[in-house]
């Protein structure tokens, strides 16, 4: 993964699905250091501007750019990029572990695994079957997924979804701890977590 | 590429392995299906090519039990967008286009014995039998690894995929009978029908390999 800074770039974003248009003329900008909140009502497409910005989905108009020296190829954003949401579910036969074995790319994943598990109160939890975590452990866990990998872009939809307070709290600090060596994007409508960015983009 | 590919196959085999969903569902059928065409027959033989139609009539349903079972399970438990995340689409593709494989050779392994053992099957040219179960059963998972994403994507269940499935596997199907049953005759068989079953295999892994990305990333 590239030491340079990154930026994010979307100009002219919309989408459509059949005739109806879900939002468009969406344009912003995000770098290293930087933080974005997408707000909006429900349907009002937080999710899948988040799909998009994270190239996950294409734009009915207009394009996304991630660029780290140089334009990176679409296709190898997901490397660098933590994504997390409520669409993205882990195995439910496979424990929180073999989750994060399967999730997990640098040959040092292992270790920041173990931290993040004891960080985010997964540790004695670590080899149960998902299928027997709660919603809130299963929300922990996705979280851990999304930073595994220490990537230099977070996209976390509804981050704090199912969290009790002990669990927004962690979600809080650690994210303040790494905001000076990321991009963060997150779709919400906590005000909490909008607060934690430093712009919003109103949808709808 | 290779490490993403291990790291897939692991996960499916070890849901699979926990699950065995697909795998029972399809060695069940084929199980049932093998006694019930003995029990029906009573004990009349059937000539070499009735046998043959009747092997890749069973193979085939049992195989469609469960080879869609590989990406229709992502979607039905919502772990697709996940695995989108977590493994880039072409290692996505070849870790399913082998666990299929490994499916359908466990599902030849459970057939063929039955088959030969309740029908009274005699095999005249044993190693051409082998090597037209494994071309066939070969092809026959080759073809349907695409059409599985599709169907998964379609949010269509089983009796979808063999819908569509069936016209593909047409030739397949064709070409295997007339090799297998060239196998429990007395006359030499001729390898042509197991070089098109290779060569078709190996066009129709290409061609699925080259447009997985368009089927498995979203409009």
């Amino acid at each position: 993964m590239s030491t340079a800074p990154y930026s994010l770039t979307g100009e002219g974003l919309a989408k459509k699905f059949g005739r109806s248009a879900l939002f468009k003329g969406i344009c912003l900008s995000a770098a290293t250091g930087e933080s974005l909140s997408i707000t909006g009502p429900n349907g009002s497409g937080k999710s899948t501007l988040m799909k998009i910005l994270a190239g996950i989905q294409k734009p009915t108009a207009g394009n996304v750019d991630l660029v780290s020296g140089s334009s990176i190829e679409k296709t190898q954003w997901l490397s660098h990029i933590g994504y997390t949401g409520p669409l993205v579910n882990p195995y439910d036969e496979l424990t929180g572990l073999e989750n994060i074995a399967f999730a997990a790319r640098p040959a040092d994943a292992g270790e920041q695994a173990g931290r993040l598990l004891e960080t985010f109160g997964l540790g004695p939890h670590r080899d149960k079957k998902v299928k027997h975590y709660s919603s809130g452990m299963k929300q922990r866990l996705k979280l851990i997924l999304a930073f595994l990998n220490d990537p230099p872009v977070l996209m976390l939809d509804e981050p704090g979804m199912n969290l009790d307070s002990a669990g927004t709290a962690l979600l809080h600090s650690y994210l303040e701890s790494v905001r000076k060596e990321k991009i963060i994007i997150i779709a919400t409508n906590d005000p909490l977590e909008e607060q934690l960015c430093g712009r919003t983009i109103k949808l709808g | 590429m290779g490490k993403d590919i291990l790291r897939n196959l692991r996960k499916d085999f070890l849901v699979e392995f926990r699950s065995r969903f697909a795998l029972n569902v399809s060695a069940s059928f084929a199980a049932i299906v093998t006694i019930a065409i003995s029990l029906t027959a009573g004990g009349v033989p059937f000539p070499a090519n009735v046998q043959a139609i009747i092997l890749w009539i069973i193979i085939f349903f049992s195989a469609m039990n469960g080879l869609s079972h590989i990406f229709v399970r992502e979607e039905d438990q919502g772990t697709a967008l996940f695995l989108r995340t977590a493994v880039d689409v072409d290692s996505v593709f070849v870790s399913k286009f082998i666990f299929n494989q490994a499916f359908m050779a466990v599902i030849l392994a459970v057939v063929t014995p039955l088959y030969l053992f309740f029908l009274q099957v005699r095999v005249v040219h044993a190693a051409h039998f082998i090597f037209s179960i494994a071309a066939g059963g070969f092809s026959m998972a080759a073809a349907t690894t695409i059409l599985a994403a599709m169907v998964a994507k379609a949010g269509g269940k089983g009796s979808l995929f063999t819908i569509i499935s069936f016209p593909i596997l047409l030739p397949v199907l064709w070409i295997s009978v007339s090799s297998t049953s060239a196998a429990l005759n007395a006359a030499p068989p001729a390898g042509g029908s197991l070089l098109f079953l290779l060569a078709f295999s190996g066009f129709i892994s290409v061609i699925s390999f080259l447009l997985f990305r368009f089927i498995w990333l979203e409009d």
